[in-house]
């Protein structure tokens, strides 16, 4: 028995695909690899694998992290090895840990996600939109509506001031611009970056044309520090 | 956003407002993807329905690789965009494009549909108006490709006529590369269009349409189909593999990113039906028999399995019971992987005690139900249409289920079959009933919690090549009729009664035994509005039937006529093996309730052996 950490790329190339239809794709990857993965036990044996925080369809990412229990040990490099030959283009098993087997889930340990979100609009120069952003973020409350869809996509209003840790302004090139920003992410509080980017188009009343984000680090608080994933289980308790 | 290239462009803008986009990405594990410039055919292989339908059929597997095998060729997967994503194509001037490039197939040699189903029609005619290919075969010139169609519904091409370039009957393994050698011949002949149209007439199974003449009577029925010119044939005959044994199967199959309708290996363990029913299409045009060799099939199997990293496995047929070495391929399979824990379905599965012991087997995770399929609700109905089961075999089989365990089942029913009287829908409610007396009949220990029978009754659709494609369907009124009397018949808490839109069915029998005339009509329909009428959401009776009026056809005329034994059918310079004769007689026997014994126990004549391929039945 041995249990794993990988931190992987969701690319472009799989950037529309749910995050359901992401643990198939492991799940075949894993079968057509041969690698010992454990099964539960039970009426219904699945594979011993758990993801971390989803990501929003049509969102790439530098940083994902899946967790596996294999029924027999193996090198972590080959694991890396086998998988990425048989793996889609687009994911890439960047890294990966031996983890002790009383690990927290990668799942339940997510409590923040940094993202950079490139925005395409002319007519802005880039003083003018820092400074929207700073009045932006310094709000007391940022309301907006938000659908839910376990209620059949009733609009809700919520306050996602709360939620939104930091976010400015780090490149401008030619009508595109690229903002950095830290969100509540996990159990505890969830600000997905398209909300975010809604709020502020209607802050600011900018006809931002083209949007593309990607998560940059998805952190787990310990200590009263933000660690990876991966640094986290590595890190003393 | 700049882009540099429409492919990014579709990507980026057109997939990131749709519904759905993993539908569009094209980039599934084991898809193929080709230089375009390095390649001589380029094949859009287009299945008009939705992605998850579309993917879930086999035929487009074998032929989708099978093609690509070819190093000159690159066939490329072409879907029905669904409503939201037509819209948003149509609003930034994007053509229908191959899923694999992205190019847009008007540019392609090859536009091929395969035809599985009547209702998919208006799709084509929407997918060849969005790749900006003229709809109409007549209009297309030298610069366009050419529009091809094969699979089941082929068999009646009629009704595409003018749309289709050609046809190609029967099994294509074969005949598709016969045709793409004589495709390379052609274009560095840098021939007509004709003259290739000509040379593949040549090739046994393709039909070209504009060479062949129909006349009319005076009351509308056909006179003659007769070839314009004596070099093509007076009948086309559909193409057969004669032995499965080595046949092509591919190693490797496309592995979908989103959830489709049958996401698992699909592993055909042999073409044909020999039971005979008499309403069932495929049963007579998917004849001869041909089985797999259990060796080969697990070889297939297991590259599959290798190659895709499924975990389920599902043995393809029309009547899986009837594989005469069942038993040993089940056990090998099992044996094989249960330890990799991949699983093993039977669909198509005769239930008895025997195969109930299988399934068991099989499936170590009970499923929710068991399928069952009397078709008709009394002895006599049964016979008419010669499904071999009586009402015992049935009991005994739901009993067993029941014995073991299972509360859930579903019963397939049909209404409005020849000669059905209120008695055969009467029939329908008693059988049900006698399930569901047979379920209490279990000592309460032994049988599972919450019974639950679903009966669901389709509205009966004459097909051609069969022996019933003489007779007249029921009136859409009639079927709501009987549906209404089931359901008052059939109300009990523990069943669950379902029925299909008899306005569908309508529409179904109309194509199904079509005329050339009813092209029109079709095309009509789509000018109206009319596409992705399988799907209850947008099928438009009222559009349908505007279509006819603007026109001037008789919808009635094809579905609720009675023909003449003697008539001229729109299908009779088609041959599938199966003579026009034993369907006759067939028809006749059905009239009087005569059985015909299932032909692996002693040849009943059909005339499927007298095909060229010769003596594949034993």
């Amino acid at each position: 028995m041995m249990h794993i950490r990988l931190k992987f790329t969701k690319g472009n190339e799989v950037k529309y695909i749910s995050h359901l239809d992401l643990m198939r794709v492991f799940q075949r990857a894993l079968r057509r690899t041969g690698i010992p993965i454990s099964y539960s036990s039970g009426f219904n044996p699945h594979m011993e694998i758990s993801f971390g925080a989803p990501l929003s369809l049509g969102v790439t990412s530098n940083a994902e992290y899946v967790d596996l229990k294999l029924a027999e040990p193996m090198d972590v490099r080959e694991i890396q090895r086998r998988l990425n030959d048989s793996l889609p283009d687009g994911i890439r098993i960047l890294d990966g840990i031996e983890i002790r087997e009383n690990h927290k889930s990668a799942m339940s340990v997510v409590s923040h996600s940094r993202y950079r979100i490139r925005i395409f609009m002319e007519n802005v120069s880039s003083d003018e939109l820092t400074k929207k952003i700073e009045e932006f973020a310094a709000q007391k409350e940022i309301k907006i509506m938000k659908e839910q869809p376990k209620k059949g996509f009733e609009l809700k209003e919520i306050d996602i001031k709360p939620l939104l840790v930091s976010m400015k302004l780090i490149e401008s090139k030619e009508d595109i611009y690229t903002i950095d920003c830290l969100l509540l992410s996990g159990s505890s509080g969830n600000l997905k970056p398209g909300l975010l980017i809604k709020a502020f188009k209607e802050f600011t009343g900018y006809d931002i044309q083209s949007i593309r984000i990607n998560r940059e680090q998805v952190y787990g608080l310990k200590n009263g520090k933000l660690l990876d994933l991966l640094e986290y289980e590595s890190a003393e308790a | 956003m700049k882009y540099d290239n429409t492919r990014e462009f579709i990507y980026e803008e057109l997939l990131s407002k749709v519904e759905k986009p993993g539908r569009y990405i094209g980039t599934e594990w084991n898809s193929i993807h080709k230089n375009p410039e390095t390649v001589d055919i380029r094949f859009a292989f287009c299945f008009p329905d939705v992605y998850e339908v579309g993917m879930s059929h086999l035929g487009m597997k074998i032929l989708y690789h099978l093609l690509n095998d070819q190093q000159d060729i690159f066939c490329e997967r072409v879907f029905a965009p669904w409503p939201d994503m037509e819209e948003v194509m149509r609003k930034t001037g994007i053509k229908l494009f191959g899923l694999e490039s992205r190019d847009f197939i008007d540019s392609f040699d090859f536009v091929g549909f395969t035809l599985q189903y009547e209702m998919s029609y208006t799709n084509i005619v929407n997918m060849l108006d969005l790749a900006g290919i003229p709809k109409r075969s007549g209009e297309r010139n030298e610069g366009h490709p050419f529009v091809v169609a094969g699979g089941p519904c082929a068999y009646n091409p009629e009704p595409l006529y003018d749309i289709v370039d050609f046809f190609m009957l029967g099994e294509g393994e074969e005949q598709l590369l016969e045709v793409m050698e004589l495709y390379r011949k052609w274009k560095s002949s840098k021939g007509t269009r004709e003259e290739f149209l000509k040379m593949a007439a040549s090739v046994r199974g393709v039909y070209v349409p504009k060479f062949y003449k129909v006349d009319y009577n005076e009351d509308s029925t056909i006179k003659s189909i007769k070839p314009i010119t004596e070099d093509i044939p007076g009948k086309v005959r559909k193409r057969v593999i004669k032995n499965l044994k080595g046949s092509y199967f591919p190693d490797k199959i496309v592995v979908p990113f989103i959830d489709i309708v049958h996401d698992r290996i699909m592993l055909e363990i042999f073409r044909g039906c020999t039971r005979g029913c008499r309403f069932c299409q495929a049963g007579m045009i998917y004849r001869p028999v041909r089985e797999r060799e259990v060796e080969e099939l697990v070889e297939i199997a297991d590259r599959l399995i290798q190659s895709s990293g499924y975990e389920e496995i599902s043995l393809s047929s029309l009547s899986t019971s009837d594989f005469s070495k069942l038993n040993e391929l089940v056990e090998r399979l099992v044996s094989k992987y249960k330890s990799s824990r991949i699983g093993l379905s039977l669909p198509s599965l005769r239930i008895d005690s025997f195969s109930l012991k299988l399934v068991q087997e099989v499936q170590k995770v009970r499923k929710s139900g068991l399928t069952f399929a009397p078709e008709a609700g009394t002895q006599r109905m049964r016979d008419v249409i010669n499904k071999g089961v009586d009402e015992e075999d049935l009991l005994n089989s739901v009993g067993a289920a029941f014995e073991t365990g299972y509360s859930s089942v579903k019963l397939y029913y049909m209404i409005g079959l020849p000669a059905e009287t209120m008695e055969d829908i009467q029939g329908i409610a008693d059988l049900t009933f006698k399930v569901v007396d047979r379920y209490y009949r279990v000592p309460k220990e032994k049988r599972g919690k919450g019974l639950n029978v679903t009966a669901s009754a389709s509205s009966f659709v004459p097909k051609p090549f069969t022996p019933f494609q003489w007779e007249p369907q029921d009136t859409i009124n009639t079927l709501i009729e009987k549906q209404r009397y089931l359901q008052k018949a059939i109300k009990k808490k523990q069943i669950t009664f379902n029925w299909h839109e008899p306005y569908v069915s309508y529409m179904e029998a109309v194509f199904a035994r079509g005329d050339r005339r009813l092209c029109d009509v079709l095309i009509k329909a789509w000018e109206l509005g009319c596409k992705f009428d399988g799907w209850d959401q947008y099928f438009d009776y009222e559009a349908w039937m505007q279509a006819f009026k603007d026109t001037g056809a008789d919808p009635d005329f094809y579905a609720a006529r009675r023909r003449e034994l003697d008539e001229v059918l729109p299908w009779d310079h088609i041959d599938v093996g199966v003579t026009k004769k034993y369907l006759r007689g067939e028809y006749k026997k059905s009239l009087k309730g005569e059985l015909t014994r299932d032909c692996r126990t002693a040849c009943t004549g059909c005339g499927i052996n007298l095909l060229q391929e010769g003596g594949v039945c034993k």
